[in-house]
């Protein structure tokens, strides 16, 4: 049987503004997973997106790796992660003013 | 030498097999998805759009993708399945009233009686050190079905069944079903889309006889897996039994929801399960396995 993998849309038409977060995301079955970001629509500046990892899907620390949230409508900016343990999330930053409205797509591969 | 039947022997085979012998599936297995082996083709229920995602029902806007989870808990780690590690986690978001929902899409060969078993379990987020025994409104079961193209009742139907764990705060701990669903929406302007709410809070009826307390155990993240099997007809599209754990309940009042046929949908045989948040906390619905069987 071929590995496991598995494309889950975690957040669909979600307008961020401040602070945000993805739902928690389960995938300790995978090894390693890519996190995109695509915008819909977005006003004022580019925000941050920050991973997160978390022992029991309430408590999360940041996992190191940030990235760019898209502004302009489909662009994409994305993360790649190994040695997540089982679960993931992303929290956003947004400048005052400012807001995106995102597709965020989970990639993740026994 | 005695005669064996084919049935006798069919049967003997799946009781010597220790995935199947705990079902009791007809005489064809439809689909037969143990969640240690992946998702199986359970996957989100996305609602209908035409142009710009906004025309999507918020019911259906709020639902995201199933996982595959240990059961994992803060306390003591992971719970594992019903008999390995991984279950199907649909979670419902954290505020009152909110649902999520997972679905398979298959179509059928033929009209005749068919029959969902499950292994499943239901929990809220264990983010406070309380019982929560009325944290989640429901766990719950639907098929959406629709006759051949060639057949001369051109009908959907939309067999549903909840268990009501609780609402408004009260342990409810009942079976219901629903006949109705909300009036159909267009959506976009190139009048090949419409939408309905079938999952509205609205018009959801007792099973008579329909109250059943499960185990739920004693602090808010060790769970027990029950037993659920739900046969239908699809020559009559009536439901023709229903059993969880060690009850058998009476289906005579029970009618699904019967909309007209829609353009696109013929010979749909589609099975869901979604779980509803009574408070404003996470609802997580665990299915270890799934066996779909029919007589064809």
């Amino acid at each position: 049987m071929v590995p496991e993998s598995q494309a889950a849309v975690v957040a669909r038409n979600e307008t961020w503004t401040g602070q945000a977060a993805t739902e928690p995301y389960e995938a300790g079955w995978a090894r390693e997973a890519i996190i995109f970001v695509r915008a819909l629509r977005s006003a004022g500046i580019a925000g941050r997106a920050h991973v997160e990892l978390s022992p029991d899907g309430m408590n999360w620390v940041a996992e190191g790796t940030t990235f760019a949230l898209p502004h302009d409508a489909n662009k994409v900016t994305y993360a790649r992660l190994t040695q997540f343990g089982n679960w993931l999330r992303i929290r956003a930053e947004l400048p005052e003013g400012s807001s995106v409205t995102v597709v965020v797509t989970i990639h993740v591969k026994a | 030498m005695p005669s064996v039947s084919s049935d006798d022997l069919r049967r003997a085979i799946q009781h010597a097999d220790p995935r199947l012998s705990r079902f009791d599936p007809l005489s064809r297995i439809i689909c037969f998805d143990d969640f240690d082996r992946g998702f199986c083709g359970w996957t989100q229920l996305v609602g209908n759009y035409e142009h710009s995602l906004d025309s999507m029902l918020p019911g259906y806007a709020q639902h995201s993708q199933a996982m595959l989870s240990t059961l994992p808990s803060w306390d003591f780690g992971s719970h594992g399945s019903a008999d390995g590690s991984y279950a199907l986690k649909i979670a419902a978001k954290a505020y009152k009233g909110a649902q999520n929902v997972s679905i398979k899409r298959l179509t059928f060969r033929k009209r005749g009686p068919i029959r969902i078993e499950f292994y499943f379990t239901f929990k809220p987020e264990a983010n406070e050190l309380r019982l929560s025994e009325t944290d989640v409104r429901s766990v719950g079961f639907l098929y959406d079905l629709q006759v051949g193209d060639g057949d001369s009742d051109a009908f959907r139907i939309m067999p549903h069944l909840r268990f009501l764990n609780a609402l408004d705060g009260q342990h409810m701990q009942k079976w219901q079903f629903k006949r109705r669903t909300t009036p159909f929406k267009s959506l976009g302007t190139e009048n090949k889309t419409v939408t309905h709410y079938h999952l509205s809070p609205d018009d959801w009826e007792d099973i008579p006889g329909g109250s059943q307390r499960l185990c739920y155990n004693e602090i808010p993240t060790k769970v027990n897996w029950h037993y659920g099997c739900f046969d239908f007809d699809l020559a009559t599209m009536q439901a023709t039994g229903f059993r969880c754990n060690d009850r058998v309940f009476d289906l005579k009042g029970y009618e699904p929801i019967k909309i007209p046929a829609m353009r696109n949908l013929w010979c749909m045989l589609n099975f869901a399960f979604f779980v509803e948040s009574d408070t404003d906390k996470r609802s997580f619905m665990y299915l270890d396995s799934v066996c779909v069987s029919g007589d064809f």
